[in-house]
């Protein structure tokens, strides 16, 4: 039997229509996603389920607003816990619940949910659930191939499991605080929350695959992710090189280990702000072509500086040379020049230039959707472009509680008047 | 077993997108890295050192391990002839040769979706095969550049920083795992596989904390505010990403400390908590009077000045001058603190909380011995496979083709002699 066949399956919840097997539907359609999960790494891999087909319910509490509502960037420029576009984009296709899980009210909520779900996603510290009973040993008893991802920052065992923090601590921890910086000042990390993006790839792959394994063999599990470990993994290259040689990494502001001259240059400010492209010479070739834009016959004749070893010796030089060069012109145009040449050049973008790249554009990768609230809201597209089964982003991030009514009555099927007993108890907020 | 134990992956990426399969392999799946016969050029990326005279990549010894390897010339009819029949037996394809690279060896998805039509067919490019930067000269910098986590990430007048160890690549490439496990979900339902298509600049919005929708959505001011100032808006996030980064850095006994002075509702308490460690050390016990929670507030109503904030940074930064990484973490755990020694290579290989989780191993013996990272997650059933080192050369090429296509000696025989495969 072929390992695939689409008749090989223990999903009673898949959807899957017999009717309709040549007209694709989306991977996930049927799939029931509980996700309890706040911030960025859970619920990331809750919006890739979502574009994919999945049915996703977001719990979160309507009194203790979740740190993504607070961030920016906001709508207009207003901050609001309806208005950052950051929480509209970790959220994009979900449906919305508030729940109070401090009521016996809520809890009962919740276990319908994760009674309901195939899968159940959280990020809270760990043994958090535990204390709600929502834990993977206590959804079992209700839900026995449950699927249940947490994604913290450590891990859920270990000395430091009840490490708190955000994203600039899983920096710290994961090796990157200490990886961008100028060698001669203090690192100054890498932008955001780094273990945060890197996590969530690494959550949705084990997710997916733990779900075929429940579709050949009926059996769930409990995935923990540690974003630290996500972070640490991508530098397998570098903790090898130490366990080996006894290396450790070091900041170097833009250089590489192996070209130069490898770097970021200032360019011409535009409409008063600072604009900076990147450039990097990978091979002897890109060096001499760049060397004679730069109209330095000097150095393109300099054998001291034909191959990489000598270059980058000499990278200070080189560096100044650049942004010299670089220091009278628009980033744009230098980006032009060097890459009509076949020299790797990328202005470095901004929000605007982002949102105007025609490259994106090309992919699809901005996506506008009808907004009651914004009249257009704004959302990243997936990032894998699928030929047959591409995703869709359904619908914006919900407001807070927007879909209570139809998360408990449509999805779990209570009676009107079981609803209004649980809206009247005051665990819907 | 692992998760994906009964597929197949049929692996043509270089360093750009060796991770995608890695991950396909830790799972379980079968990898079969597919190199020429001179070998990969991922064994010459950095960082790069030498065994048995021979140069040794550490990012070839880390992201190819796992896996099994064939050498195959495809520069030969031949050879392309030997990569079509494997492909027949595939479930997973994924390449990273650049732009049109796999099209013009008749390698591309139209040709092999052809042979097999459940194959699911992953590409990594830089900026994607076609549109006006299809052919853009790349490197992972200038993709980091143009896919928008550069940029801001500045901090004073000098230029804007990358991370020193390449990272968009790596982004690009866990996105097409996660991709072509989408697209196999989809063929569960009707057997058919489908293009996987992964551009590393479009995978980059998402390393930017949603900055890069600032404009879209028309916040004009997405420079998350200074530390502390009434009227423009403060970052209350608790994550400090609208503080300066050298803010908060500071010096401990023996390296850097991350810790942010956050303010509000969601993260102020962690910096009372911070205040109140201090008092129980006896440090700054003046410093238990500000409630970091509202301290917008008290700024407004001058009850916090600017002066109050240099001397709370100087008695600060006087107490943890005093003390280890390690004292920090211990306290960080008992008093709930936003506050942790900024972790080196040495630290991490060291890490108490890591060898607990048995998050290193070492993959091979005597000379080809190396350790590094290994289970990326932990689950409560077998999930990972953790079995080899990153091949030699052409390590797996006959035992593969013997397993995958029922080649023989006979048949690989003619194939080794006239230098197709090795």
């Amino acid at each position: 039997m072929n390992r695939h066949d689409p008749e090989n399956r223990h999903d009673p919840a898949s959807g899957h229509d017999p009717e309709n097997r040549h007209d694709r539907s989306l991977p996930l359609e049927g799939l029931k996603v509980a996700d309890f999960s706040w911030v960025v790494a859970g619920p990331v891999v809750g919006r890739a389920l979502a574009d994919f087909g999945a049915t996703v319910v977001r719990i979160e509490s309507g009194t203790r607003i979740e740190t993504a509502r607070m961030m920016q960037p906001f709508y207009r420029g207003e901050a609001g816990r309806e208005n950052s576009a950051l929480y509209g984009d970790c959220n994009a296709g979900k449906y919305g619940l508030t729940l109070d899980l401090k009521t016996s009210e809520g809890r009962g909520v919740a276990r319908d949910l994760v009674a309901w779900a195939d899968v159940v996603a959280e990020s809270y510290a760990p043994g958090q659930m535990a204390k709600w009973g929502l834990d993977y040993a206590s959804i079992r008893t209700v839900n026995p191939s449950v699927v249940m991802l947490s994604t913290s920052l450590m891990g859920q065992t270990g000395p430091s499991a009840r490490l708190a923090g955000y994203g600039n601590i899983g920096a710290s921890v994961s090796g990157y605080q200490d990886l961008v910086g100028w060698p001669d000042q203090l690192p100054i990390g890498p932008f955001g929350p780094y273990t945060d993006y890197v996590g969530p790839r690494f959550s949705l792959v084990i997710l997916l695959a733990a779900l075929d394994h429940r579709r050949l063999t009926g059996e769930g599990c409990h995935i923990d992710i540690a974003q630290s470990e996500i972070g640490v993994f991508l530098l397998s290259p570098q903790l090898a090189d130490y366990f080996d040689r006894g290396t450790v990494a070091q900041r170097r502001g833009n250089r590489d280990e192996q070209f130069a001259p490898h770097g970021v240059y200032p360019c011409l400010a535009e409409n008063g702000r600072d604009r900076f492209v990147a450039i990097a010479a990978c091979d002897d070739a890109q060096w001499r072509i760049l060397a004679a834009e730069l109209q330095r016959s000097d150095l393109a004749a300099d054998p001291g500086l034909a191959d990489a070893a000598g270059r980058l010796a000499r990278a200070d030089e080189l560096d100044e040379a650049l942004a010299a060069w670089t220091a009278t012109q628009r980033a744009e145009d230098v980006q032009t020049r060097l890459q009509a040449r076949g020299v790797p050049a990328h202005l470095a973008a901004t929000s605007a230039d982002w949102a105007r790249d025609p490259q994106l554009a090309h992919r699809g990768n901005l996506r506008q959707l009808p907004s009651e609230r914004f009249g257009a809201a704004f959302v990243e597209g997936p990032r894998y472009l699928l030929s047959e089964t591409p995703g869709q982003v359904r619908r914006p991030a919900p407001m807070l509680g927007q879909d209570n009514e139809h998360v408990l009555r449509g999805l779990l099927g209570y009676d009107q008047a079981r609803y209004d007993r649980v809206a009247a108890s005051g665990a819907l907020r | 077993m692992g998760l994906l134990s009964s597929y197949r992956v049929l692996d043509l990426t270089d360093e750009r997108g060796l991770l995608a399969g890695r991950m396909l392999a830790d799972l379980g799946a079968d990898v079969v890295q597919v190199e020429p016969l001179a070998g990969s050029r991922a064994r010459h990326a950095a960082p790069l050192s030498d065994r048995d005279g021979q140069p040794y990549s550490y990012l070839w010894a880390t992201f190819a391990a796992n896996k099994r390897g064939l050498a195959v010339d495809l520069g030969c009819e031949a050879g392309r002839h030997v990569l079509r029949q494997l492909a027949t037996q595939a479930d997973f394809f994924v390449e990273s040769l650049g732009p049109g690279a796999a099209a013009s060896l008749g390698l591309g998805w139209p040709e092999l979706s052809e042979i097999n039509p459940a194959l699911v067919y992953a590409t990594i490019t830089a900026f994607g095969h076609d549109g006006p930067k299809g052919g853009y000269a790349e490197s992972d910098l200038i993709v980091w550049a143009a896919g928008g986590p550069l940029e801001p990430n500045r901090d004073g007048t000098r230029p804007p920083l990358r991370i020193s160890v390449p990272q968009a690549f790596l982004n690009a490439s866990a996105d097409a795992a996660g991709g072509m496990l989408l697209a196999h979900h989809a063929r569960t339902r009707d057997g058919r596989g489908q293009l996987v298509d992964v551009a590393a600049q479009a995978c980059l919005g998402l390393n930017t904390l949603g900055r890069v929708l600032a404009d879209p959505v028309g916040d004009a001011h997405p420079e998350w505010a200074a530390l502390i100032s009434p009227t423009a808006r403060t970052d209350q996030s608790g994550s400090g990403t609208g503080t300066s980064s050298q803010l908060k850095k500071w010096r401990c006994k023996d390296g850097l400390v991350e810790f942010h002075l956050a303010i509000g509702q969601a993260a102020g308490p962690f910096t009372n908590n911070f205040f109140r460690w201090m008092h129980a050390e006896g440090a700054g016990p003046d410093l238990l009077r500000w409630d970091w929670r509202i301290l917008p507030e008290l700024v407004e109503r001058e009850e916090f000045t600017e002066q109050d904030m240099q001397e709370v940074r100087a008695v600060t930064a006087a107490f943890l001058a005093a003390k280890t990484k390690n004292e920090i973490l211990q306290a960080a755990i008992a008093y709930k603190l936003l506050c942790i020694g900024v972790s080196d290579t040495r630290d991490l290989a060291d890490s108490p909380q890591l060898a607990e989780r048995d998050f290193y191993v070492t993959l091979g013996s005597g000379r080809r011995a190396q350790t590094m990272p290994g289970r990326w997650a932990t689950a409560s059933i077998p999930a990972f496979e953790l079995h080899r080192p990153a091949p030699q050369v052409g390590e797996h090429t006959d035992e593969v083709l013997a397993e995958w296509l029922g080649y023989d000696g006979q048949v690989r025989e003619p194939l080794h002699e006239g230098r197709v495969i090795a």
